[in-house]
């Protein structure tokens, strides 16, 4: 399992960085007009126009045919292509948009703008290793845009490239040592890359930078609790409940670390925790077995199934629910739940870091 | 000022006292070198035979009393044979003061192939310890001849045919176990996986790094149970005995009857599979129930690395338990047997979470380092990944004995127990046995890539001990599966014979018990596996005592 929480973090437009020259904008982004100016082709630079101006009103859906058609007239026009893509990105199509901005970025391939947008472009679709190339050449142009070094962060630690990563959190922690934000993606950068003593220093550095940081607390009672850390864990995550009392996967992971201790304690969260989010399978096996502990055997089977259903690729619930119902003298069933297991053994997921090279 | 000096000390010693730093551990251990380096042939491009190396055993080949050594070895990777000197296995002879000389040449034991585990037993009873050595695509079983030679056997005894449907195996390791009672040692050979250095998949740490492929990129293999014939040669019933059935990637087998029926069962370690334990329900017949008794995962539910294994009680009521390693995060699992058929896993509640999470094991071994009555759990640790890999995860670790403190609670014990005065290492096998007749267990452990280390038990508590050395007659000779209880100070404690304990190692020296201040064990019981019962009432502590089986 791997932290993903704390990706959501921090949104595209949201996040914060301690200083105000830190927020400032990735780029300016401005509209080409003047390039287009430049046009050679008057049917071409009439389309541009237009576009132009219903772009400037925000009408992005509609400036997209003209630009596609003052393309189609002079596909060398100055900016058109950087223009095409900002109406895209606007509207979220982020796949058409990147198309346009490496159009762009090969005509121009010093042009700063055509990077970040390129970069920001694959970032938003989630393509992070591309996303980090573009936003690498970009920041060799502004290394010190801190904003744009988190984001080339962000996407070195989301296309796995850990040691990059690290040293750009790194960089960034340096003109910020008090960032709780930059701390936690560090430790998470740092626990992906399985380096466990180090991840839980940069969580505990965010928690106390940013103690009331939404997130912090549950960040670093998930790298306790990765440990095994059970007793650190289950603070945390109080810790966590006490700035976001409705954070489902703290009160499931608190339950969790509590079936370590006091399972009587662990009921209470694991059904507060369901009845904020169903889907949490964990908390499913785990009350499954609470119930079974107390005897209440058709309600643990019935968490035990949920938990299969929710993901039938992991061993644990079928084991559990194969114990279960041997123990019912279901032997049939229960055979049928182990061999699934063995089954399940010749299916593992791929493991995090080593894969066949392709 | 030399006042002033003096009271300086004085109050430096006063307050090391007060605060422990000169109390030394109850377990301790001094370093000692010995000269061999495991050489597994480790090549940029990481076949998975190269990490897996390293089996060791304690074993006294010329029955002189004083425990000796012997070591395999790897080969060239791609022609798996010994091409050099360095790949020799070796053999040393121990001068009973724990000083060893090597008798590879002499006792014709260097090998030929690429060797990874060992198993002691003599097999056909005549009083001289023999050899098996399990390989990768080739085994070999080594007779001793009663002259300080061994005969490479093999192809007599018949355990040099590759398998029919999935051609050589890697065998890790292998068990002498007496699955019949008929009072000869059958062979269990624990198999790895499916390998061909051909065509295995080069796989990626991180881009442009090769390392150690995960099994999951490997077929499972049958394990093998050959009957011995008596007569020096040895019959695969693997499939009628119910083992072949159950494919997995075999990393240790510890034999113990679990449920005192008088038939000795097996456990076998997995990797990243389940784990089987095989029921012995006589009649040369098993079957497979390692999930029915509870041991087929941790509670947890999840595949882990199971690397070695000793199967002992090590709770002292009568019911060998069951103790495992595995990799970081993993924890080195406990099962503690209830004595009903059935194992509970204690990791979390014995305290073994917490210690074990960070480690990596390979060779866990059972047994009273102390003296004080209650075994302890030693573990070689060491990551399977390359060192290359170092930047994810801690690939060299110390070595870690776990203190048994009773009811089921440990104490990990590292650098207080000496362990750190060697460098950390990717530990691997490791065997005990008492190397220096001070009445200490001492551990002989492997290391890949560099010396083996021999770790004497320098322990400070003068508590007694008693070990037995069994010499069955209707049983195996070795008296492998007889169960010993001994009772001292009011309190009993069980043992069995088995040699295979730990990772592709064996420790096939007398069965020893810690007595603590005892002097003499008040009543000692041997149940033998021909169902003889013996008893030995008042027996003197801090002895080796030969017992020979009665004759009913």
């Amino acid at each position: 399992m791997t932290l993903r929480a704390p990706r959501t973090w921090r949104s595209l437009s949201g996040c914060r960085l301690g200083t105000r020259a830190e927020t400032r904008p990735l780029v300016v982004l401005l509209l080409a007009a003047a390039s287009l100016c430049a046009a050679t082709d008057p049917k071409a630079a009439a389309e541009a126009d237009q576009a132009l101006a219903l772009a400037h009103e925000g009408k992005y859906e509609l400036a997209i045919p003209h630009y596609r058609a003052a393309i189609a007239l002079d596909p060398k026009l100055p900016g058109i292509d950087l223009n095409l893509g900002l109406a895209y990105f606007k509207l979220n199509r982020l796949s058409q948009a990147a198309t346009a901005f490496e159009r762009a970025a090969k005509a121009d391939p010093s042009s700063f703008q055509a990077r970040v947008l390129l970069g920001m472009a694959y970032y938003g679709s989630r393509k992070f290793a591309p996303a980090a190339a573009n936003l690498k050449l970009a920041s060799a142009q502004q290394p010190d845009n801190t904003e744009l070094r988190f984001k080339l962060a962000q996407s070195y630690l989301w296309s796995k490239q850990y040691p990059q990563a690290i040293a750009e959190f790194r960089f960034l922690l340096a003109r910020n040592p008090d960032s709780a934000p930059v701390h936690m993606l560090l430790g998470e950068v740092l626990d992906a890359a399985n380096q466990p003593e180090q991840a839980t220093a940069e969580f505990e550095a965010a928690a106390k930078a940013g103690p009331r940081e939404p997130e912090v607390h549950w960040g670093l009672g998930y790298v306790y609790w990765k440990q095994k850390r059970y007793d650190d864990a289950r603070r945390e995550f109080q810790a966590e409940l006490a700035n976001q009392p409705q954070h489902a996967q703290a009160l499931a992971y608190l339950g969790d670390s509590e079936m370590h201790a006091d399972q009587s304690q662990a009921a209470d969260h694991l059904k507060q925790a369901l009845k904020l989010d169903p889907k949490l399978r964990l908390a499913h096996l785990d009350l499954g077995i609470v119930l079974a502990a107390s005897g209440d055997n058709a309600a643990a089977e019935s968490h035990f199934r949920e938990a299969i259903r929710l993901d039938p690729k992991r061993p644990d619930a079928h084991y559990r629910l194969g114990r279960l119902l041997r123990s019912l003298g279901r032997t049939e069933d229960a055979e049928a739940e182990f061999a699934k297991v063995k089954e399940l053994g010749e299916e593992q997921p791929q493991p995090p870091l080593l894969t066949v090279k392709p | 000022m030399r006042h002033a000096l003096l009271a300086a000390a004085l109050l430096g010693a006063l307050w090391a006292a007060l605060s422990g730093q000169n109390t030394p551990a109850p377990i301790h251990f001094a370093y000692r070198p010995i000269d061999f380096r495991l050489d597994s042939s480790e090549t940029p491009q990481r076949h998975a035979p190269e990490t897996m190396a390293g089996g060791v055993a304690v074993f006294d080949y010329n029955n002189d009393g004083h425990p000796d050594i012997f070591f395999t070895n790897g080969a060239d990777i791609r022609t798996l044979k010994k091409t050099s000197p360095k790949y020799s296995d070796r053999l040393f002879e121990n001068d009973g003061h724990g000083n060893f000389k090597d008798v590879t040449e002499r006792a014709g034991l260097a090998g030929s192939g690429f060797d990874n585990g060992v198993a002691i037993g003599d097999y056909d009873n005549d009083g001289f310890e023999d050899i098996f050595v399990a390989g990768v695509h080739g085994n070999r079983l080594y007779h001793n001849e009663g002259n300080g030679t061994f005969k490479d056997v093999t192809h007599q005894a018949g355990l040099d045919k590759p398998d029919a449907q999935y051609g050589p195996l890697w065998s890790v390791a292998g068990a002498w176990v007496d699955v019949n009672n008929d009072g000869l040692l059958d062979l269990f050979v624990v198999n790895y996986l499916a390998w061909d250095v051909n065509t295995e998949p080069p796989c990626e740490a991180s881009p442009g790094q090769l390392d150690y492929c995960h099994p999951k990129f490997y077929k499972p293999t049958p394990n093998q149970l050959f009957l011995n014939n008596g007569d020096g040669t040895f019959r695969d019933v693997s499939a009628e005995a119910g083992i072949r059935a159950h494919l997995g990637k075999g990393m240790g087998a510890g034999v113990a009857d679990y449920d005192l029926d008088g038939w000795m069962d097996i456990f076998v370690t997995n990797d990243k599979l389940h784990n089987s334990l095989f029921h012995n329900k006589g009649g040369g017949k098993f079957e497979e129930v390692a999930f029915e008794t509870g041991v087929a995962l941790a509670d947890n539910g999840e595949f882990i690395s199971g690397m070695g294994l000793d199967f002992r009680d090590l709770d002292n009521d009568g019911y060998p338990d069951i103790a495992f390693v595995a990799l970081e995060n993993e924890t080195f699992p406990l099962f503690r047997n209830l004595g009903k058929g059935g194992f509970a896993d204690i990791t979390q509640a014995s305290g073994m979470t917490r210690l074990s999470t960070p480690m990596a094991g390979y060779s866990p071994t059972i047994a009273d380092f102390d003296n004080d009555g209650w075994k302890d759990l030693f573990v070689t640790r060491g990551h399977v990944q390359s060192l290359g890999y170092a930047t994810h995860v801690q690939i060299e670790q110390p070595n870690t004995v776990f203190r048994n403190l009773g009811g089921m609670k440990f104490q990990a014990l590292t650098a207080e127990a000496g362990l750190a005065a060697q460098p950390p290492s990717r530990h691997r096998g490791s065997a005990i046995g008492d190397l220096n007749g001070d009445g200490r267990l001492d551990v002989v452990v492997t290391a890949l890539s560099a010396p083996a280390e021999l770790w004497i038990n320098d322990s400070p508590a003068a508590s007694h001990w008693i070990e037995f050395r069994l010499q069955g007659t209707k049983s195996n000779r070795d008296g492998i599966g007889a169960r010993i209880k001994l009772v001292a100070g009011g309190k009993a404690q069980y043992n069995q014979v088995s040699f295979s304990a730990g990772y592709a190692s064996s420790s096939a020296g007398p069965t020893h018990f810690g007595l603590g201040p005892n002097k003499s064990a008040d009543l000692v019981e041997i149940r033998w596996p021909s169902g003889i019962v013996q008893q030995l009432g008042n027996v003197t502590a801090d002895q080796v005592l030969k017992v020979t089986e009665p004759l009913k």
